[in-house]
């Protein structure tokens, strides 16, 4: 009976219930969104990431990480892509040449990283092709054809067939400066990336560098990111000439980002909880202070103190158990439907490229959040409650029945 | 047979600063099957020698005994335990719980005693009978005219079998015909199941139907009158 009491308590003044529940029902679904919007925006960052850039893992020769040097290339370049494609959880892998130089035109010079690509396999690695927002894509066929950021083309107002040079210095230390002919214009989520990175065919680079058959850096593709470790084990272990790092090593800056949108996550979670916390609170002192000639009442004809305190806490993790399956509801509903069409964030778009995120964001939401959520909820309810029914059984039934 | 019995009962109030002296060493006994009253101008003390006696106050000084227990040295806790075997009550403001239908009120401290669903049903349909109310049961509290849930109380008053049946004012909130009406349904339970009630009032109609009636003057027994 004590819950029945308790059920028809909380519907005694429904405006003020319905009120409570709304809140932790809002609550409840910010969260969810607030926690998803961030999952998304980490998983944009971290496949842009990894599919511009990084890929899940990355072979260099131990001395090109520390100098950034052409000279510390890797041999026979083409047997190891072989070598890595052959793995069977390898999606794709490419290898590519680097340098460092100068991009010069009629209008200017840029500091520029250029990557000597293979066409196809990078195509395959960082969908490079499309990515084309203007032009096309390497013509086997033809030499020293470049292709530059969309960005870096208005800063340096070049067009489709323009010419640039490049400088920079061959395997001997010697300055080689090339020219090259632009073949087409690539875009990614990144501002920074398209405004510093250029790309030519591996074969023209290497030409220019003075050997064949080298490479930079080998870039590899997973079907999923559960085979990283093994695969990184495993390649550590047969190639100990190279450093073998996964993306998070590569980019400790995503693993940061990570960590600080989750603190970011856990704090809103903690001042949203607090809220409702006082919420309850307020709620369920005023259902005890009106009430007070009726517990008064019934610790007059027997309800021992124990029991007032529960019937005070039920009443409270009732009203969370209402608002939690509408909270989670919502929450699960909007999730869904996002995730599904995207949260379009062009009007930030410029800003959000800048930091390597797309201007569409697909909020994502792991299952344990709603355990997590619940149990969440449920604590916050029984924390709000605990000074309400303190106060309930501190009455003495004589005082509480005088009151009016 | 005696079941209670308050020896020298004296109340305090504000003891450490300007203190009021409700009670001033009452001593009381009441048998088996009374129906008392005790009356006296406001402020003599009746609700509050009710209360004590009733296990709801603390005296500052003296006894009361109920059945043999001294009640004034039980703590809260065990005095909770002792009203709901011992001591049904009635209010003057009815104080039944709003949110339950006449009967589920009936049946709340049987159930607190953790009476058996069967005998809950059976004894608070009998009482809701015995008090002329069997055709609203299944009414709330707000769904009932005063008197109505007065006697409903009545009703869960004696739900728990308790020794005596405590009522402060009972019939304060009631008019004529319904005070009347409560008072013939007392005194028939008093009368055919020898339930001892012990009210406090300012009524003359109730006074008029105790058989004795103690009158407080200034915390004091003034008298102390029975009919026969």
């Amino acid at each position: 009976m004590i819950f029945k009491i308790a059920w028809r308590n909380i519907w005694r003044s429904r405006t003020r219930s319905i009120v409570v529940i709304l809140a932790v029902m809002i609550g409840i679904w910010a969260v969810i969104f607030m926690l998803s919007f961030s999952n998304g925006m980490i998983e944009s960052y971290i496949d842009n990431a990894i599919e511009n850039q990084i890929s899940h893992i990355q072979l260099h020769n131990p001395d090109f990480k520390k100098d950034q040097e052409s000279q510390y290339f890797i041999e026979n370049a083409s047997g190891l892509e072989d070598d890595l494609r052959s793995q069977v959880e390898v999606e794709s892998a490419t290898v590519r040449s680097l340098a460092t130089g100068m991009l010069t035109t009629s209008k200017g010079q840029r500091g520029v990283q250029i990557r000597g690509v293979q066409p196809t396999s990078e195509a395959s690695v960082t969908k490079l092709d499309q990515k084309l927002v203007e032009g096309e894509y390497f013509d086997p066929e033809t030499d020293n054809r470049i292709l530059v950021g969309k960005s870096l083309s208005e800063e340096l107002n070049l067009k489709i067939r323009s010419k640039v040079v490049l400088a920079f210095q061959s395997l001997d230390g010697e300055i080689i400066y090339a020219a090259f002919r632009v073949i087409g214009m690539y875009e990614t989520d990144n501002n920074a990336y398209d405004e510093s990175n250029v790309f030519v065919t591996q074969q023209d680079l290497n030409r220019l560098l003075g050997k064949e058959n080298i490479g930079h850096e080998a870039a590899i593709l997973l079907h999923s990111l559960d085979e990283i470790d093994p695969v990184q084990s495993r390649l550590t272990e047969s190639r100990p000439d190279l450093l073998v790092e996964n993306y998070a090593e590569i980019s400790p800056e995503i693993e940061l980002f990570n960590t600080q949108m989750q603190m970011s996550s856990t704090i809103i979670i903690v001042i949203v909880m607090l809220a409702l916390i006082f919420g309850i609170i307020n709620t369920m002192l005023m259902a005890v202070l009106e009430r007070y000639k009726e517990l008064g009442m019934l610790m007059a004809v027997g309800m021992n103190k124990v029991r007032v305190f529960f019937m005070i806490v039920l009443e409270t993790l009732m009203l969370g158990l209402i608002a939690l399956p509408l909270g989670m509801g919502l929450g699960y509903g909007t999730v869904s439907y996002l995730s599904k069409y995207g949260l379009d964030l062009s009007t930030y778009s410029e800003g959000m490229q800048e930091f390597g995120m797309s201007e569409i964001v697909y909020p994502t939401v792991n299952s344990g959040l709603y355990i997590q959520l619940g149990l969440a909820v449920l604590i916050t309810a029984l924390l709000g409650s605990i000074y309400p029914a303190f106060k309930a059984i501190r009455l003495r039934p004589v005082e509480a029945m005088r009151k009016v | 047979m005696n079941i209670i019995e308050a020896t020298g009962i004296e109340k305090v109030y504000n003891p450490n600063k300007i203190a009021v002296h409700a009670l001033n060493g009452v001593d009381l006994t009441i048998e088996q099957g009374e129906f008392t009253a005790i009356v006296g101008p406001s402020g003599s003390g009746k609700t509050t020698l009710l209360n004590i006696i009733g296990g709801l106050d603390h005296p500052t000084a003296g006894s009361v005994k109920v059945e043999g227990t001294d009640i004034s040295t039980l703590n809260d806790n065990q005095l909770i335990d002792f009203r709901k075997e011992h001591i049904g009550f009635v209010f003057q403001a009815y104080n039944l719980i709003p949110v339950l239908t006449a009967k589920e009120n009936v049946e709340f401290v049987m159930l607190l005693q953790k009476r058996s669903q069967q005998e809950r049903e059976t004894r608070s349909m009998e009482l809701l009978r015995a008090v002329g109310l069997e055709d609203q049961v299944n009414k709330r509290p707000s769904q009932l005219s005063g008197g109505q849930q007065q006697r409903v109380a009545v009703a869960r008053a004696l739900a728990p079998k308790p020794t005596f049946v405590m009522a402060d004012e009972p019939t304060a909130n009631l008019d004529s015909k319904s005070t009347a009406n409560l008072l013939d349904i007392m005194a028939r339970l008093n009368k055919e199941e020898n339930i001892t009630f012990l009210f406090s009032t300012h009524d003359q109609r109730v006074i008029d139907r105790a058989r004795r009636v103690v009158t407080l003057v200034d915390g004091r027994i003034e008298t102390d009158e029975t009919k026969f």
